[in-house]
């Protein structure tokens, strides 16, 4: 969800993103019931369609099912080996199609209109005294920090590396957890400085 | 709820001025952390439209600077911002007092240059889209309609810096702090941010080690151990804190006593 958002102005794109989700929920369900290959191939082939926007760009998105490969073909030859092969089949256009759609809403949909479309769901949170948008901007934050943190822990291998010519090792972990701890806090200050995670517009005192 | 409505209406009495141009004013004001003193006994004004801020590290400047905005609160004495002592205007001081820190990883909130922007204007009340379709024509009278849609983790030191500046500034305050803020960057890009910030309508604080730059502020404060050694025009207060640099160099030790 990090990089896959491409901007663009496809009918994709201009679809709301909670009716996306839904019609992602609604096509999974749908779905796996489904046991007849034609049927299922022909779901695939619509989906694989929706990628036409894209153009060149559609194969180098095919092969984001590379990592999942390995887990497709063991769970095919597992069919094979006690089922039929139209089963397993059958799974894995079942998979194969669900991640490809999965994919396409990441694609065309900017992550804070994700945000905004599940936010309804966190609205029983406000009984606890959350407001709704928290979970949003700890959705955000989480997304911020990764590559910083990956950009920390690749500073300490290297220092480490320098002083021990070994590239990396589980000691790091310790320091990169502190220097986390200690980004939070800064983190926290940068947040407040801008008037916390509530917002000015509903002022509360923050101390 | 009850909490809520009783928060909203201190911050509307709260009866900050924003156009008062003494906009600061410190009386007696001290700061302990974790019990040792960081500032101490400190009475100053400050309404110059730059202010520069220079002292060793461990000299107080940055916990100077967090007294202006309510990131911290005196422990002793009075920090008044726009004529309000700072505990009771603490929640409304975002919106008049902005805050640049020293490291943009530290600072930046969203992945990606439009969310970090629009994040202001929606803590200011606007509504979603609004703020998006604002943050954009932001960035574009700034020179960065290209940078809309990057994620931040992507962008140059500088251009991080300066999203960071422009997060702070889409909220319009009248009083700009920026603590060290060129730090991480290379000459010429300090020299550009510079450029920038000296171009702006808001008044500045600035902590910097760069004397260059604060060569052509309106006045400099000088600190020290927690107190304010000088404080006047660079012409006066620069040559000194750099000869100071000079003499201390030739004869302190590391550990700070004379050699």
């Amino acid at each position: 969800m990090i990089a896959t958002y491409i901007p663009g102005a496809s009918w994709l794109h201009r679809c709301p993103a909670g009716l996306k989700l839904i019609a992602l929920l609604v096509v999974s369900i749908v779905v796996f019931p489904l046991t007849n290959l034609w049927m299922l191939t022909i779901g695939l082939i619509g989906v694989a369609a929706c990628y036409a926007p894209f153009g060149r760009d559609a194969f180098v998105q095919f092969k984001r099912l590379k990592p999942i490969a390995l887990m497709l073909a063991f769970l095919f030859g597992f069919h094979i080996y006690l089922g039929t092969w139209t089963e397993g089949l059958a799974v894995l256009i079942r998979i194969v199609t669900l991640v490809l759609m999965a994919n396409l809403v990441s694609l065309t949909t900017r992550l804070d209109d994700m945000i905004a479309a599940v936010e309804p769901l966190f609205r029983p949170l406000k009984l606890f005294g959350v407001p709704p948008q928290r979970p949003a901007l700890a959705i955000a934050l989480v997304l911020r920090f990764v590559p910083v943190l990956m950009s920390i822990h690749e500073g300490l291998a290297e220092s480490y590396q320098a002083r021990s010519g070994r590239r990396r090792s589980w000691r790091l972990i310790a320091p990169l957890a502190l220097q986390a701890l200690a980004i939070s806090d800064h983190v926290a200050e940068s947040l407040a400085a801008r008037g916390g995670s509530s917002g000015l517009a509903d002022t509360r005192m923050r101390r | 709820m009850a909490l809520w409505t009783k928060g909203r209406a201190a911050a509307r009495e709260c009866g900050l001025d924003p156009f008062r141009s003494t906009y600061a004013v410190l009386e007696g004001a001290s700061l302990e952390l974790n019990g040792q003193p960081v500032l101490k006994d400190i009475t100053v004004s400050l309404k110059e439209r730059r202010i520069g801020l220079v002292g060793l590290n461990g000299s107080g400047k940055s916990s100077f600077v967090r007294l202006l905005n309510a990131l911290r609160l005196p422990t002793s004495g009075v920090v008044r911002i726009f004529g309000q002592p700072t505990p009771d205007c603490a929640a409304d001081l975002p919106k008049h007092v902005g805050f640049v820190f020293q490291n943009p990883d530290h600072q930046a909130i969203f992945p990606t240059v439009e969310e970090e922007i629009a994040f202001g204007l929606t803590q200011l009340g606007r509504d979603r889209k609004s703020a998006r379709e604002e943050a954009r024509a932001f960035l574009a009278r700034h020179g960065c309609a290209g940078l809309v849609e990057r994620p931040i983790s992507t962008l140059s030191e500088g251009q991080k810096q300066l999203i960071c500046i422009l997060a702070v500034l889409v909220m319009e305050p009248q009083v700009l702090i920026l603590d060290e803020p060129f730090t991480s960057l290379d000459g010429l890009t300090a020299l550009r941010l510079s450029q920038k910030i000296a171009g702006l309508p808001q008044k500045i604080v600035m902590v910097s080690h760069d004397l260059t730059t604060l060569a052509a502020f309106d006045r400099i404060l000088w600190l020290e151990e927690g107190q304010v050694r000088m404080d006047g025009v660079p012409g006066d207060v620069l040559p000194a804190y750099a000869a100071d640099l000079e003499r201390r160099a030739a004869t302190e030790s590391w550990t700070g006593s004379s050699l």
